[in-house]
Formats: C-alpha cells, structure tokens, sequence
C-alpha cells in the first residue's frame, strides 16, 4: 500500500512540479476566474438581485468553465515528447497514474477555487455567516468529484481527434449531480442556514465523488490503453 | 535451447489492419538484431507490443525458455525503450527526470544510480539542465539512461538516430555499442541501412506486418543488405 501511494504522489508531485514552474494551467484558470467575477460584477443590477442570492450558482460555473480549461490539458505534458509511451512502459499500475493525476488536479483545482472565493467576495462584498468547515467540505467533494471525472474524459479526449473540444461535451452531463448539489448547499451556507440543511448534499456530493474516482480508477486502463 | 527473447506469431491488428502479422524470431542473450522495414511496415508496433506498451493480438514472448506476459508489471521490469521521441519532461531538469521515471520503476538507490548513469553517458555536469535547453544529441544520451536506469535485460530502440547531426549520431552510436555487453538482448529498428548493419547480429526486414528474412548479418554487407531490402519492398509476397 504504501508503495502503492509513493507512485500516486510521484505523478501528482511531478505534476505539480511542472505547474508550479509553468504556471501554464494556473494562469489560464486564474485569469478566468478573475475575469468571469468581473463580468458578472458589471453585468448584475444589484438593485434587483442580491449577489448573496446566487453566489453558489456563480461560483460553481466559473470553477467549473474555469476548471474545464486547466483539466483539459491534464495529459498535454505526456503528449510533448512521448513521455506517456515512457509512462505506459514503466510498471505503474494505471489506476495509481489515474489518481496521481487527479490528486495534481486536485490541488491546482483547489487553488484557482480559492481564488474563485476571493475575487466573487471581494466584488459581491459577499458576507458568510455559515460553517467554514461544512463550506470547505462542499467545496472539497464537488471539486473532487469534477477532477476524477474531468481527469477520465481529458485522457479520452488526449486519444481522440477532436481533442479538447471534446471535453465539455462529454462531461457536462455527467456533472449535473455535482452542480447541483454544490449550489443548493453553498448557497444555503451563504444564507446562514443550520449545517443540518445541507447534510444531504453533502452525502451526495461524498457518493459522487466516490463513485467517479472509484469508475474513473477502474475505467481509465480502458482509455488509456493502446 | 532456450533463447534470451523468442517472438512467436506476434500479431496485432487495427480493425481490418494487420499492422503486425506473424512476426516470429529468436535471439540469443546479448544478441542484437535489427529490423528494416519501409514506414508503416509495422516495426514500432512490434516494438510496442515487445515493450509492454501495446497488448498483441495474437502470438506470445518467451524469455530464456519461459513464457512472459508483456503487459505485465514484471515484463516492464525488465525492458527498456529508446524512441526517436525522448519520452521525457521538458520542464524538468535531467536528474528530475530520471528521479520521477526511477520512481515508477520503484527504485530506492536513486541517490547511487542516477549519477552512476549520468556518468556513462558523459552527463555528469548536466543533472541539473532542464530538458528543454539540451541539444537533439544530449536528449537522446538522456532518453539512454533513462531507458537503462531500472537495468533491463532486453532493450529496444526505435529509430534512435532520428534527427541527430553526424557527430551526435556516432556519440550515440559508440553509448548503443556498449550495449552489446552479453547481458542485453536488444532490438534496433532503423531505416538506416548502414548504421543498423553495424551494430546488429542478426538483421530483419519487415515489409506489410511480416519479417520476409531474417538473416545473420556476419553473411551481409551493406550492398548485400540493399539488395534483400529493396527485394523485400519491391516484392514483399
């Protein structure tokens, strides 16, 4: 097991590696998120809607369009040089280089939300009176649940001609559980209800992102597989 | 007799496409042989498949007498490949990649071995060069060592001169020479007619998926060799 999860690690740990020198994907999702808080800055009346309203709504489409930019690159650092031939060659079972992949996503998807939560708070001037901790577990199984998914389809999409392009349309479907049980429960804890309100959805969102990363681990030899 | 690596009716099909039809041979341990073959005959496929990398269709590996499975953990264990492409990280240094691919291998003695490599390729003063500022040459000395950090028995080397000036060729050329040390079987895919005789023990022509010869290279020479190729191409049935 414990050699198991040094393989995970190695593949997330050079990921991150990569990112953090590149900041290709980073950059790319960042400067979306900061764009898309600033469009719907200026495009919302304020005096007809309370931004406090539908921040969950906002919040979980730009992580999830902002998202889809940096998670459909996951596998064009393999591409540049062949360097999944060399991966594939090497013994690393190919459900650890599925979750090494979805742990990089998860952390870089982790910092553009953080980010997401700065910029709508600091444009929407939201105010959150709920729990942070239950807020963070929300935030954390959506996201979770959108990379094992979107870490899946990027590999499926890496092999086909259509590419990138491909992303959105095979994984937004599959995303409508993970949306709306995200928005419903941020925007109860945005509107201060008691934790109890959301523990539904966070049961949800938990068997979600279970069940994506478990199919995704099991499936992605299928995709990857020559 | 048990050979170092025996391919038996390897096959592996694309649809209706056999890229690889039946390709059989035999090599003893520490041999070389080279395969020729015009592009799309099917040559890295069957380097890929040998590789672990390409599950064959139809047919089997046997290493010294036993039966291997190629996809397996175990298998990989015990092959390296050299492509025309590096099959590294360009962002990383050279010792980071070396670090990262001994990793999947789980190797524990990197500290010792990553050194120890990098100075049989005359990498020495480099580990700490990112990939992307080393010249074609130092890529492929690179994609060397890191095919041979895990110790593989059996090595296999896809069109390794590819882009490569005259004097990086015959650097590579010498670091592929030291291969031929009795303990690894390799296998060189080349359209290079000249550089793959020199190093080869026994040299195959591959035209439509099938080896039409497979032949001792001690019995050719370069001309000998253009004339079973350009036969073989010019009338593969």
């Amino acid at each position: 097991m414990r050699a198991y999860l040094a393989l995970v690690w190695a593949v997330a740990r050079k990921d991150l590696m990569v990112e953090f020198r590149t900041r290709e994907r980073l950059t790319a999702m960042g400067a979306f998120a900061v764009l898309v808080g600033l469009l719907f800055n200026f495009s919302m009346d304020t005096a007809v809607v309370r931004p406090q309203d539908i921040a969950g709504a906002l919040i979980w489409m730009t992580i999830i369009f902002g998202g889809l930019l940096g998670m459909g690159r996951t596998f064009r650092l393999e591409e540049e040089d062949g360097a999944l031939t060399g991966i594939l060659q090497s013994p690393i079972p190919l459900d650890a280089l599925y979750l090494g992949k979805v742990l990089g996503n998860f952390v870089l998807l982790s910092v553009m939300t953080v980010l997401v939560f700065l910029v709508f708070g600091l444009f929407f001037d939201l105010r959150f009176s709920g729990s942070s901790v239950t807020l963070v577990a929300v935030v954390a199984l959506g996201v979770l649940g959108f990379v094992s998914l979107t870490t899946l389809f990027s590999a499926m999409a890496t092999r086909s001609s259509m590419g990138e392009s491909l992303l959105p349309v095979l994984v937004f479907p599959l995303l409508v559980p993970v949306v709306v049980y995200g928005t419903t429960a941020t925007d109860r804890l945005f509107a201060g209800r008691p934790v109890v309100e959301v523990g539904g959805n966070l049961r949800m969102l938990a068997a979600f992102a279970i069940m994506f990363t478990v199919a995704g681990a099991w499936l992605f030899r299928f995709v990857i597989e020559e | 007799m048990s050979f170092g690596l025996e391919a038996v009716g390897l096959v592996r099909s694309f649809g209706g496409l056999r890229a690889v039809d039946g390709v059989s041979f035999q090599l003893q341990r520490g041999q070389l042989l080279t395969v020729f073959g015009p592009n799309g005959a099917g040559k890295t496929t069957l380097l890929r498949m040998l590789g672990g990398v390409m599950r064959p269709t139809s047919g089997h590996v046997r290493v010294a007498g036993a039966p291997a499975d190629v996809v397996s953990r175990e298998w990989r264990h015990r092959v390296g490949i050299v492509s025309h492409q590096s099959l590294l990280y360009s962002q990383l240094t050279i010792a980071e990649n070396l670090l990262f691919y001994g990793r999947l291998f789980g190797l524990t003695d990197l500290k010792t071995r990553i050194p120890e490599r990098l100075a049989s390729m005359g990498l020495s003063d480099r580990e700490r060069t990112p990939v992307r500022e080393l010249s074609r040459g130092l890529k492929q000395r690179v994609a060397l060592a890191r095919a041979l950090l895990h110790d593989p028995e059996v090595v296999l080397l896809d069109e390794p001169y590819t882009g490569l000036d005259p004097h990086a060729s015959a650097v590579l050329r010498e670091q592929l020479a030291s291969l031929k040390d009795g303990r690894r079987t390799v296998v060189l895919v080349t359209h290079n007619l000249k550089q793959g005789l020199e190093l080869s023990d026994l040299v195959a022509v591959q035209v439509q998926g099938r080896f039409t010869s497979v032949t001792d290279s001690l019995s050719l020479n370069l001309a000998g060799l253009e004339a079973l190729y350009h036969a073989a191409v010019e009338n593969p049935a």
